[in-house]
């Protein structure tokens, strides 16, 4: 079972030959949008999830409930009760529209925790928090126990990124892919992400653009944890989209061997 | 996190923030201006080419350096750029 990032990119296409057993789509890009390339996706048995990119859980600016109960709204629309967001934060009080990293304290546990749950409130039920990638960041704990403290805090999900784990290994040396998934509870995860990146030498930094092939051990480190959990896979490819055969191709990649 | 973090990546100081490398400031200024430059440039696509590239750049820059918008939606960009170049053409005519 694999799913699909959809983007508007692909309203052309003809969705019913992408090899995809569900999708995922940004709220924020389908609150005040015609909705119909999502219903017919729906209609051809294949579920939408929500994957929202605005939130800023780790921002200093207020919940905003009412743009909450949109998504609440368009998740009752979608039929869905899949709804996720970064453990990022998108500015200061302010939107920046990129996702910025928080500093692995507890204080910010504490605060991020008391923030997920105000959403899970709202919205009356549970989230899911996606770990991300950061080019630089300070703190006093690793990435893993400072997810891993939010999530059992705030008592929500995870949605876990196998190539944002990838791209901070190579970028920080820090944590090893495997020793990050050893101390992720995987009773918490929804499902995974995988995505390919690209090394950018104005900053001696891999960037995570979604642009690219996944890479072989980020693919096969999720088909492991699908074999064992049975953990859905999703594909992201938000930039520089691939023709229709090629991301079927990836998709393919990421169903091989599943159900075995 | 310290203000010093938001005030590099907007481009009002130069000064990386303790703890923080510069390599990785420099890569978050960019993905912001990046971001901020598209998503104007697909609401105004003669703009860019009107200015030059010069003028386009130090334009964004500005943008990204005072902007203080809220909104979860991306597409309301382009209403604050509005707001930013009133406020700008009220600046110069004062």
């Amino acid at each position: 079972m694999a799913g699909l990032g959809y983007r508007k990119e692909m309203a052309d296409w003809d969705m019913s030959v992408v090899q995809a057993d569900f999708f995922e789509v940004a709220p924020e890009n389908w609150i005040r949008r015609d909705r119909t390339p999502l219903y017919q996706l729906m209609e051809s048995g294949r579920p939408v999830r929500l994957h929202g990119v605005s939130l800023s859980l780790g921002g200093q600016g207020a919940i905003q409930h009412d743009f909450l109960k949109a998504v609440r709204a368009l998740m009752d629309d979608l039929d869905t009760t899949y709804y996720s967001d970064h453990l990022a934060a998108s500015g200061d009080a302010h939107q920046l529209y990129d996702l910025f990293p928080i500093p692995f304290t507890d204080q910010e546990v504490v605060r991020l925790s008391d923030r997920i749950k105000e959403v899970q409130d709202v919205l009356g039920l549970r989230i899911a928090v996606e770990n991300t990638t950061y080019y630089t960041n300070v703190g006093e704990m690793s990435e893993v126990e400072f997810l891993m403290k939010v999530v059992e805090k705030a008592d929500c999900n995870i949605l876990l990124d196998i190539n944002n784990i990838a791209v901070n290994h190579k970028n920080h040396q820090l944590t090893e892919v495997q020793h990050f998934l050893s101390q992720v509870d995987m009773q918490r995860v929804t499902y995974m992400h995988v995505a390919g990146h690209e090394f950018d030498e104005r900053f001696g930094l891999y960037i995570d653009t979604h642009s690219e092939h996944v890479e072989t051990e980020t693919r096969e480190v999720a088909l492991a944890l699908h074999r064992q959990h049975g953990t859905p896979i999703l594909l992201e490819w938000d930039n520089d989209i691939p023709s229709l055969a090629t991301l079927n191709q990836e998709l393919s990649c990421l169903t091989a061997f599943t159900n075995t | 996190m310290p203000d010093g973090f938001y005030q590099y990546i907007r481009g009002a100081t130069e000064v990386v923030p303790a703890g923080y490398t510069e390599a990785g400031m420099r890569a978050y200024r960019y993905l912001v201006f990046l971001g901020a430059s598209q998503m104007i440039e697909v609401h105004y696509p003669e703009l860019r080419q009107q200015l030059g590239e010069a003028a386009w750049k130090e334009l964004i820059q500005a943008f990204v350096r005072q902007s203080a918008w809220t909104s979860h939606y991306y597409g309301d960009l382009k209403d604050e750029f509005l707001a930013f170049l009133a406020r700008q053409t009220d600046a110069e005519n004062t």
